[in-house]
């Protein structure tokens, strides 16, 4: 099949329960390469979750995830469902960069020590290569002037646009954006946005979570609505829009973040 | 005639005698009734009356009466005639000890006390000092074992690998819910039985290594889990390993919150280094100890004092500048 050839990412039915509560229900979904899936939806509906499920950092508790058409993250044992070996799972990580909303830079670092990081302890690269990477996905977000800089003397904006930097460090094929904006304030949106939009005219392959509207339509290759853990409605910014008028739930949630 | 002469020559050595050993007797006697008149000053004034032997006079008497101006002059804080007093019995009597002590005792009560404490000082403190090495030694050594077994035993607290999480649950537990006293006493007198002998150093230094390493484990833990679980998150998400994370990212953000608490559990130590003494090892508290038992001299705990506190300044200024180096990068 040539099509699943292009097929970066790949979920099957997956399904994640937080103690009763379903968070994630049978939800599959298919990434191309170099596609842009913006996934939007009321907080709590699971979309934190099913990025997090891509990159181990949730467990899921059925279903297969699939990247590069190779099955990743779990091992079955008699039918039991086990976490796969730490190295396994340092791999995929490794290959998938994952953006989150507080950042969650290394405070203790610079700028260019947060970046060089990941390829210096990860793939063991020595310093001086580290460093030759650094400076080039630095000058890419263009922090090159903060690269000595320590996280709490950037703003929010610029530590956003290292936090996606030191993801870009380790040359993923895959980046994974958790409501990269939310937590900044509405001046510094336009920076950060203006970074993964550069990076989308570039190829990567992205998935995207979240809440601002304008945003998703302008760099999404398809939406995808969700609520109560699984997916509403999907399809490309226009049929998503105009869908929207017709969906209640859609259009209800829509009204109450613009 | 010649009989007579004899007999009278006789007499009057004997009347003379008797006159001269007499007249002393009534000296005394007349300088006992001044004093229990109350007059010390006129008793002195006849007490100086017996003479020296060099003028001929009798040298018991003479050491007698300037024993007794001594003491009287001492009585009347007059310490400088109390002094040249026994100085003066003890050159017509060398051997007289009640003259030597006398006259130290004087001495010493005359002395101002601050120069008093210097001399004391000088006198004590070469062996306080071999003390307070060892004490020294003791708290260096612990400081620098117990953060890593207290961070051993916190990791251990946080394993998900059950046995190993109980283990060192139990540890924190009993070093930290039983006496270090105790705990030195079992490792030193207790184990023997078990046919593990230890010398007293080894013993004090596996007792307070063990016993603040359980104590450092419950900060170390509270410390690691303080940090904000988005940084463990960021480090495994980049494929950081547990212990790479760990090692790379979350304890090295610990150091600036962990560096007060701990920095006065090490203050708190190098008090307790004192309990060590209990099982004959000599540092500080215990050379202290010994010297006053000794000596009598309260200057000697003043100066182990002196000693506990410039270790415990000295110490809290390490960790002042430690705090403020570490936590250079929150500074906006």
């Amino acid at each position: 099949m040539s099509k699943d050839k292009n097929i970066l990412l790949k979920l099957e039915n997956i399904t994640k329960y937080f103690g009763d509560i379903k968070a994630l229900d049978n939800v599959s979904l298919d990434v191309e390469k170099g596609e842009k899936v913006v996934i939007v939806g009321p907080s709590g509906s699971g979309k934190s979750t099913l990025l997090r499920s891509v990159n181990m950092l949730e467990k899921v508790d059925q279903g297969h995830i699939f990247f590069e058409g190779k099955e990743v993250g779990y091992r079955f044992k008699k039918g039991k469902r086990l976490p796969d070996t730490p190295k396994n799972i340092s791999f995929l990580r490794s290959e998938t960069g994952m953006v989150f909303q507080h950042f969650n830079l290394f405070p203790h670092m610079t700028a260019m020590q947060n970046v060089m990081e990941g390829p210096v302890t990860v793939k063991k690269k020595s310093k001086e290569a580290a460093a030759e990477i650094a400076k080039k996905v630095l000058a890419k977000v263009g922090l090159s002037d903060k690269k000595d800089v320590h996280p709490v003397k950037l703003s929010g904006g610029q530590k956003q646009r290292v936090a996606i930097a030191r993801a870009l460090a380790m040359e993923p094929k895959l980046m994974l954006f958790d409501e990269p904006t939310s937590a900044l304030d509405p001046e510094l949106v336009g920076e950060v946005f203006n970074t993964i939009k550069s990076l989308a005219a570039e190829g990567m392959t992205m998935v995207i979570v979240t809440h601002q509207m304008g945003f998703a339509k302008e760099i999404a290759d398809r939406v995808i609505f969700m609520e109560d853990g699984v997916f509403v409605e999907q399809g490309t910014p226009k049929e998503f829009f105009s869908s929207a008028q017709t969906n209640k739930r859609i259009s209800d949630f829509i009204s109450t973040i613009l | 005639m010649k009989f007579v002469k004899i007999i009278l020559i006789i007499a009057f050595a004997v009347s003379v005698s008797s006159v001269l050993y007499a007249d002393n007797s009534q000296v005394f006697i007349k300088a006992g009734n001044l004093v229990a008149s109350g007059s010390f000053d006129e008793a002195i004034e006849t007490l100086q009356q017996i003479p020296p032997p060099e003028k001929g006079g009798n040298t018991k008497d003479y050491v007698k009466a300037q024993l007794k101006i001594a003491k009287l002059s001492h009585a009347l804080k007059n310490f400088k005639t109390a002094k040249k007093a026994s100085a003066n019995a003890i050159k017509a009597d060398p051997d007289n000890t009640e003259a030597k002590q006398f006259l130290k005792s004087v001495k010493r009560e005359s002395t101002p006390d601050y120069i008093l404490f210097f001399t004391d000082a000088v006198r004590f403190l070469p062996s306080l000092l071999k003390g307070a090495l060892m004490t020294f030694i003791l708290v260096i050594v612990t400081m620098a074992v117990s953060p890593v077994g207290g961070l051993f035993i916190a990791l251990g607290r946080i394993s998900r690998f059950k046995p190993f999480s109980i283990l060192c649950w139990f540890i924190i537990w009993f070093f930290r819910g039983t006496p270090l006293l105790l705990q030195l006493f079992f490792i030193y007198y207790g184990l023997p039985a078990l046919g593990i002998t230890l010398s007293p150093i080894y013993a004090a230094l596996i007792g307070l290594g063990i016993n603040y390493s359980a104590y450092l484990a419950e900060i170390i833990r509270a410390g690691i889990q303080s940090i904000d679980s988005g940084q463990m998150e960021a480090a495994k998400a980049l494929g950081m390993t547990y212990s790479q994370a760990m090692k790379r990212i979350v304890i090295p953000q610990t150091y600036k919150r962990l560096i007060p608490p701990i920095g006065n559990e090490f203050i708190a130590l190098i008090k307790d280094t004192a309990l060590v003494s209990t099982i004959s090892m000599v540092e500080l508290m215990r050379s202290a100890d010994r010297l006053f038992n000794t000596y009598f001299n309260i200057n000697v705990l003043i100066l182990a004092a002196v000693i506990y506190l410039l270790f415990t300044t000295f110490f809290t200024f390490i960790f002042e500048h430690m705090e403020k180096r570490v936590g250079i990068y929150e500074q906006r």
